[in-house]
């Protein structure tokens, strides 16, 4: 089939206008938020049901057509975009919260549903959706099962992997099937699990059944400051260690507390401060303030000059905003901003951080840390000029050593914005040609055909087989 | 026919397994994996000639306090894990019911879970990464040692609770917790009516107290553990002493509680006689009163049934003692409910596939050839069909 039966074919059936074939039409989804990628798609299709989904896949299956799925397009890593002839299926239309069951606190949501919609149609019965990434206003739940989100809140209450007990897939063959299950135990693979996190490349999630959260009784939301990097990272290891699980324990640095308070989210940060912790502490009411003086007293021994309790909601949310705002704030300082993202081991934290630092330097960069402290989850930011080539080049050369030394202290690449393209490289810093293959046979499994994302998560270069039979590769195409 | 023949030299490392492995495959003679052999045997027929136990690779290999994450080798037993990290005040949240000299590596392997899920969650939930050795011979590592990670496929996910199919778990690395300050337990009496016990569970639901485990226990188990002849529910409450402190008053407004040992926990997870059937039927928390009931009418002819249900997950757990005349009638009772009625150890001659569904179950065959393409990892015990 050519492009032009393609198009009226899928027109059939989702309507002229579910279908976009022109480049000023496609621009809006040739990135996901990271300016290093860019790639207009051919083609995007936008089914407004399940049906329409189901028909839409079953018509690329048969075509042997590779498709992206693609949510808000908020993920950071360039996994959303689409390479070659694939299609764009863009799930935005499917955003019906299909059930809410407040006894056994679960929801039954389409992929496209936005996080913060789906908190707040389970707020009358006391509930919210746990996992909250910054992004939450625009990301989808499809999207979230794609990359396992997380946000400041998993600390203690888990990423997405813990929030999902069953999904209804659509495997790029056209088949349907339940993975997981809502109504009790769960029986054979945890085939759910590794579908949660699969990038796009095992299937399409048709609906999503979701694990809802009792609303804390009491919140208590603290703001340390301190004057050195170091000290922050100090008591974020305290705490950490002392056993006491907040809810949340965010670090920003100096050039991102400037940036946030020099915006329209300002959020009343002490201007002067090197590092603010962001901690708030939750649970049942009783015994949660001897937590605060605990934590306030970790905060103080590792050097921090204030430590400020949120007196109402209009503070906490003050503070709050300030945080989740940090990155559009940062967009104010210059044209292009990379937001990086791995983890550390937590007792690493002061030293990767000064690690950073030196190569930042190093490269004539500056980096802007707002992260998750609590779980060691970077997210070192650099804002730069992509007009400016050698700027781009400097900022290319200190992110992979900034990955390096990240793998190097015992971490990991990505905590939660996914491989996508972006960190295809990394890969075989973390996993054996043995481990990568593996991960190359279980997408097999799921799409045999490799239609689904294609190219994404896993270099298949590095692949054991790839780099072990050459005269195997020559004789056959990979689309991987 | 079962595995009956014992290892010629004991594992140490993780090439001894490869080597293990490749022998296995080169022979076509397939192994039977076990952890230290004597726990969490499921009796389901494996088709094995040799055994390869884990039980000698043993040992902590890395536990760093601060970062709350340990990783050791899959033979290690939980009790050594346990004894390490208390004295740090820490704990792996895992409790799954057998002996605590059972291994990591079967625990992950069996996804075996015990009453502090409730709280904590599954193997799952708590597995940051592991090493296995898949059954065409080779090294393979899910994951890592971080707290998060979403860094390729989750092999992890797929090797927990694979019992041994798609690997032979050789290394694991786990997240750990803060033991509580202050830890507590309570059994109320509870009604056997439905109705009555709704009304309790829906009161323990909305009351101000977040137990790490909540399990409902009938009569002959209460009795087993020293709580009294009635049905119990055994709440354990673990936080700071101002917290603990107000749970146990809202505790006491739920009904008759009344202090337990602390010890009645890991009686519970040894509760079982050696050769008991155990099987466990779960549905949406809410029905938990009704699974509760079918559980207790399906076993009711059974003498000393012991049951027990987690209730904030719905599930029920029935022992069966050995030698039961009545077994079948039981199995065949508790598998006319309409929920999931999961197998965790049968005689060989009263097993029962599991629900079936043509897409996944095809899922499961192409995952198991792609890791285990000469059927040499516990062929059978899960019963894929070729």
């Amino acid at each position: 089939m050519n492009r032009d039966a393609l198009v009226a074919a899928l027109r059939e059936i989702v309507g002229a206008r579910g279908v976009l074939t022109r480049p000023s039409e496609l621009l809006a989804y040739s990135a996901d938020g990271l300016p290093t990628y860019r790639k207009v798609p051919p083609l995007a299709v936008f089914p407004g049901s399940r049906e329409e989904l189901i028909r839409v896949v079953r018509l690329l299956a048969a075509e042997h057509h590779p498709f992206v799925p693609r949510g808000a397009g908020t993920g950071l890593s360039a996994g959303a975009l689409a390479e070659g002839d694939a299609v764009v299926i863009g799930l935005n239309r499917l955003t019906q919260i299909l059930s809410i069951d407040p006894v056994n606190r679960l929801a039954v949501v389409e992929p496209g549903a936005v996080n913060l919609t789906l908190t707040r149609a389970a707020t009358p019965y006391g509930l919210h959706y746990a996992p909250d990434p910054s992004s939450q206003s625009a990301c989808t739940i499809g999207g979230n099962v794609a990359e396992n989100s997380g946000g400041p809140h998993c600390l203690k209450y888990g990423v997405t992997l813990n929030h999902v007990v069953a999904i209804t897939a659509i495997l790029a063959s056209g088949e349907l099937v339940t993975l997981g299950n809502a109504a009790g135990e769960s029986e054979g693979y945890d085939l759910l699990g590794a579908f949660i996190g699969s990038e796009g490349c095992f299937g399409i999630a048709v609906d999503v059944t979701v694990r809802l959260t009792p609303n804390p009784e009491a919140v208590r939301t603290m703001l340390a400051d301190f004057t050195s990097i170091e000290a922050g990272a100090r008591a974020t290891s305290a705490i950490i260690a002392s056993g006491i699980v907040p809810a949340a324990l965010e670090m920003m640095d100096g050039p991102t507390i400037r940036a946030v308070e020099a915006s329209i989210y300002a959020a009343g940060y002490p201007a002067d401060a090197d590092a603010v912790l962001l901690i708030e502490l939750d649970g049942l009411a009783a015994g949660l303030d001897a937590d605060v003086r605990l934590v306030e007293r970790l905060c103080r021994d590792a050097g921090a000059r204030d430590v400020r309790i949120a007196r109402d909601e209009a503070e906490r949310a003050r503070l709050w905003q300030g945080r989740k705002k940090a990155f559009g704030a940062m967009g104010r300082v210059a044209p292009d901003l990379v937001v990086q993202d791995a983890v550390i081991p937590r007792t690493r934290l002061p030293d990767v951080l000064r690690t950073i630092h030196a190569i930042a330097e190093r490269w004539g960069i500056q980096v802007c840390n707002v992260f998750h402290a609590g779980d060691g989850n970077l997210h070192p930011n650099i804002g730069f000029d992509s007009r400016n080539a050698d700027e781009a080049d400097r900022v290319h050369h200190a992110m992979r050593e900034i990955m390096r030394a990240c793998v190097e202290a015992g971490g990991t690449i990505t905590g939660e914005h996914g491989v996508g393209l972006d960190k295809l490289e990394y890969m075989p810093l973390i996993f054996s040609p043995d481990s990568l293959d593996a991960q190359c046979r279980l997408r097999t499994v799921f799409d045999p055909e490799r239609r689904a994302n294609p190219g994404k998560v896993v270099p298949v270069h590095a692949c054991r087989e790839w780099t072990m039979a050459p005269a195997a590769r020559a004789s056959r195409v990979e689309v991987a | 026919m079962t595995a009956t023949t014992g290892t010629a030299t004991p594992v140490r490392t993780t090439a001894d397994v490869v080597e293990r492995v490749r022998e296995a495959v080169a022979r076509a003679t397939p192994l039977r994996i076990v952890g230290r052999g004597g726990w969490l045997d499921a009796g389901h027929p494996v088709r094995a000639a040799h055994v390869l136990a884990l039980d000698g690779l043993t040992g902590i290999v890395d536990y760093t306090p601060g970062d709350l994450t340990l990783t050791a080798r899959a033979g290690t037993p939980l009790a050594e894990i346990a004894r390490a990290t208390m004295a740090e005040r820490q704990w792996l949240a895992l409790d799954p019911f057998g002996s605590p000299h059972g291994t990591l590596g079967a625990t992950v392997a069996t996804a075996s879970a015990g009453p502090l899920a409730h709280a904590f969650g599954t193997p799952r939930d708590n597995v940051l990464g592991l090493e296995a050795v898949t059954g065409d011979a080779r090294v393979i590592r899910g994951g890592g040692r971080v707290v998060k990670n979403v860094a390729g496929f989750d092999l992890t996910r797929l090797l927990t609770g694979s019992w041994g199919t798609l690997g032979v778990i050789t290394e694991v690395t786990v997240r750990l917790r803060a033991l509580p300050e202050v830890e507590e337990s309570w059994a109320i009496a509870t009604p056997d009516d439905p109705p009555t016990l709704d009304a309790l569970l829906a009161r323990l639901r909305t009351a101000s107290v977040a137990p790490l485990a909540a399990e409902l226990l009938n009569p002959a188990l209460a009795a087993r553990l020293a709580l009294g002849d009635r049905p119990v529910l055994l709440l354990r409450l673990g936080a700071n002493a101002e917290s603990v402190r107000a749970q146990r008053e809202q505790v006491a407004m739920l009904g008759d509680a009344r202090p337990a040992p602390s010890e009645v926990w890991s009686a519970l997870r040894e509760c079982e006689p050696p050769g008991a059937a155990v099987l466990r039927c779960s549905a949406l928390p809410s029905r938990l009163p009704e699974t509760w009931a079918l559980a207790c009418r399906s076993t009711h002819a059974v003498p000393d049934a012991l049951l027990h249900a987690s209730v904030g997950r719905g599930i029920v757990r029935c022992i069966i003692p050995p030698g039961a005349l009545t077994l079948g009638d039981a199995i065949r009772a508790l598998r006319a409910f309409d929920g999931t009625v999961i197998a965790e150890r049968l005689p060989a001659e009263h097993w029962f596939p599991s629900k079936s569904d043509p897409v996944r179950d095809r899922l499961a065959r192409d995952v198991a050839r792609a890791f285990d393409p000469h059927r040499v990892l516990n062929p059978g015990i899960l019963e894929l069909a070729p």
